[in-house]
């Protein structure tokens, strides 16, 4: 496998779109949380007495942690983004075919894809984990460690976004439409989700049962629904009406998707012609 | 040892039948000539042998074992079109193709230098010229240099002298004892470079074995008298005569490849008794020859 992200690397360094999408998403994680920093700062901190009863600062540490992943998971689609122009490049180029033809076996080809769709989720992953940190250290409390869990599930979010790029990639093959369809697959569970997450609230009111965010049992929402904003004075008040969170099944739930995108990813390359 | 043996090879795009039941056989050593027109499954077959695509049926053995990803690493391939990453340089390109076949790449220069492409081997490859894309592929195949050589359609979007350049070097490499398959639609190609060939149309293999065997030549000399009857007559009792068609006219005399000369026949004739009336060489082509092998069956 080092072999193979050898060459992979070779493809990639010269390539300028890998540039210029990189230093765009490390650029976008700092600029995303340092605009929620100041917002909170700036708006919280000036709400006087009212703002000091609720006082809540998403960027101290223990917060900290799960405001980054938090914030950050909304430009995941960046990196998915460099990789669907990554995989799609191979297909339009027809290196896909001149890969297998060197020498490369089909399950070689995936492989590697995949194993950098893993890799981007893991860089991401420490982008953030720097990001948290420093945010932390601005707002001037004590380093801690604990809820570092929201991190993992950061990765795992990451890592979910990249496996459904390299599906859809290797599935319709074209650069525009491959992007497009991500978009709207995005859009499009999102208003499912949020839909089955009013049901959620409303079967909770009705006494039917609470069920937790049905919403977030959908493939993409299930990563999503594991990353929330941290717990605040509002949000608690609003919990009273929205259903519980169901976070193991829901883990159990993104893990099952995850690994669906990785099997499906594996079947379309292997068993369609290049 | 085969160095390519096709059993019995089929491919169908949906309903189309692309290769029907294609057998084979590529002998080590040999110039192997893939001859059809367009559409005949030439590059099917070709994808095939390179895993690019999956038979319907049949089976094919590379190097006489089952075939497997190193034996693509010990050939060099051009299918089809030249397949690069359009921003990277072609001595980048080259790197990984090299660094896919397991091999360090030392000899990049030098392969580029072969196909002429050494002073613009910085250049990204989207500024090629179709001729210059169609020399790097070549230049990728020559990699390693590798014992057999794949060339789909090689002098594709060459001009002349670079069409002369690469028959020349493919004669080169026959030479160094390579075996080299190659698939064409171009005859005269095949003609001058092949020592096997098998015509593909429409997907069914129709010959294949030596050119000499198949091309079987003859020189063709057309001639008439007054007296055709006695012309007939004297012409069976040539020697080095091989076959005789008649005409409206006028009889043609088919001799050996090489060996008919008209200064010969004349005499022949004219001692004889026979004053001919007519006296001419006819070319039939290796052209007739295949639109015979592709129209008659």
């Amino acid at each position: 496998m080092k072999k193979l992200l050898a060459i992979e690397w070779l493809k990639i360094k010269d390539y300028n779109a890998f540039k210029v999408i990189g230093i765009l998403f490390i650029l976008g994680v700092f600029l995303a949380n340092y605009i929620v920093y100041s917002v909170n700062k700036n708006i919280v901190g000036e709400m006087g007495q009212a703002g000091k009863m609720i006082s809540f600062k998403p960027y101290d540490f223990v917060n900290t942690w799960q405001t980054t992943s938090y914030v950050t998971g909304y430009i995941l689609i960046i990196p998915a983004l460099l990789l669907i122009i990554l995989i799609t490049n191979e297909f339009s180029f027809r290196t896909s075919r001149q890969n297998i033809i060197d020498g490369w076996s089909r399950n070689q080809f995936i492989h590697v894809k995949l194993m950098q769709a893993f890799l981007i989720a893991v860089a991401s992953t420490i982008l953030v984990m720097i990001t948290g940190f420093l945010f932390g250290l601005f707002s001037g409390t004590a380093i801690s460690f604990s809820r570092f869990s929201s991190i993992v599930f950061f990765f795992l979010k990451a890592f979910t976004y990249n496996t459904l790029a390299v599906f859809i990639s290797v599935w319709v093959r074209k650069t525009g439409f491959a992007i497009g369809l991500y978009f709207i697959y995005l859009g499009a569970e999102n208003i499912i989700s949020q839909l089955l997450d009013i049901l959620s609230i409303k079967l909770k009111k009705d006494g039917v049962g609470d069920f937790g965010n049905l919403g977030d049992l959908l493939p993409m929402n299930a990563s999503d629904g594991l990353l929330a904003f941290p717990d605040n004075p509002v949000k608690s008040m609003a919990k009273m009406v929205l259903p519980s969170e169901n976070t193991s099944l829901v883990f159990v739930f993104a893990l099952m998707y995850l690994a669906l995108f990785i099997w499906g990813s594996r079947m379309l390359f292997i068993k369609k012609n290049l | 040892m085969s160095v390519v043996s096709l059993r019995q090879l089929s491919k169908n795009y949906g309903k189309i039948q692309a290769l029907q039941s294609v057998s084979f056989d590529v002998p080590q050593g040999s110039v192997y000539g893939i001859l059809g027109p367009n559409g005949s499954g030439k590059t099917t077959l070709l994808s095939i042998l390179m895993s690019i695509l999956k038979p319907a049926s049949g089976s094919y053995t590379l190097f006489d074992e089952e075939p497997h990803d190193a034996h693509r690493r010990r050939m060099g391939t051009l299918l089809e079109t030249p397949n690069f990453y359009h921003y990277l340089s072609a001595i980048q390109n080259l790197k990984i193709s090299a660094a896919i076949k397991g091999q360090r790449g030392t000899d990049i220069e030098k392969v580029l230098e072969t196909v002429n492409l050494l002073q613009r081997k910085n250049s990204a490859f989207s500024t090629y010229s179709l001729g210059m894309k169609q020399r790097l592929a070549i230049a990728s195949a020559l990699l390693g240099n590798p014992e057999v050589l794949i060339f789909d359609e090689p002098t594709n979007g060459l001009d002349p002298v670079g069409i002369a350049e690469i028959r020349s070097l493919i004669k080169g490499l026959a030479r160094q004892g390579k075996t080299i398959i190659m698939a064409s639609h171009l005859l005269d190609e095949v003609e001058k470079v092949c020592t096997h060939v098998a015509i593909l149309k429409q997907g069914n293999l129709i010959t294949s074995g030596p050119v000499d065997d198949i091309f079987v030549t003859h020189d063709w000399v057309q001639v008439a008298a007054a007296n055709m009857e006695a012309l007939r007559e004297k012409a069976r009792g040539m020697a080095g005569l091989q076959d005789m068609a008649e005409n409206e006219g006028y009889l043609e005399l088919g001799f050996a490849a090489g060996t008919s000369k008209l200064a010969d026949i004349n005499r022949y004739f004219f001692e004889n008794g026979i004053v001919l009336s007519q006296l001419q060489p006819k070319k039939k082509s290796l052209e007739n020859k295949f639109f015979e092998l592709t129209n008659g069956k």
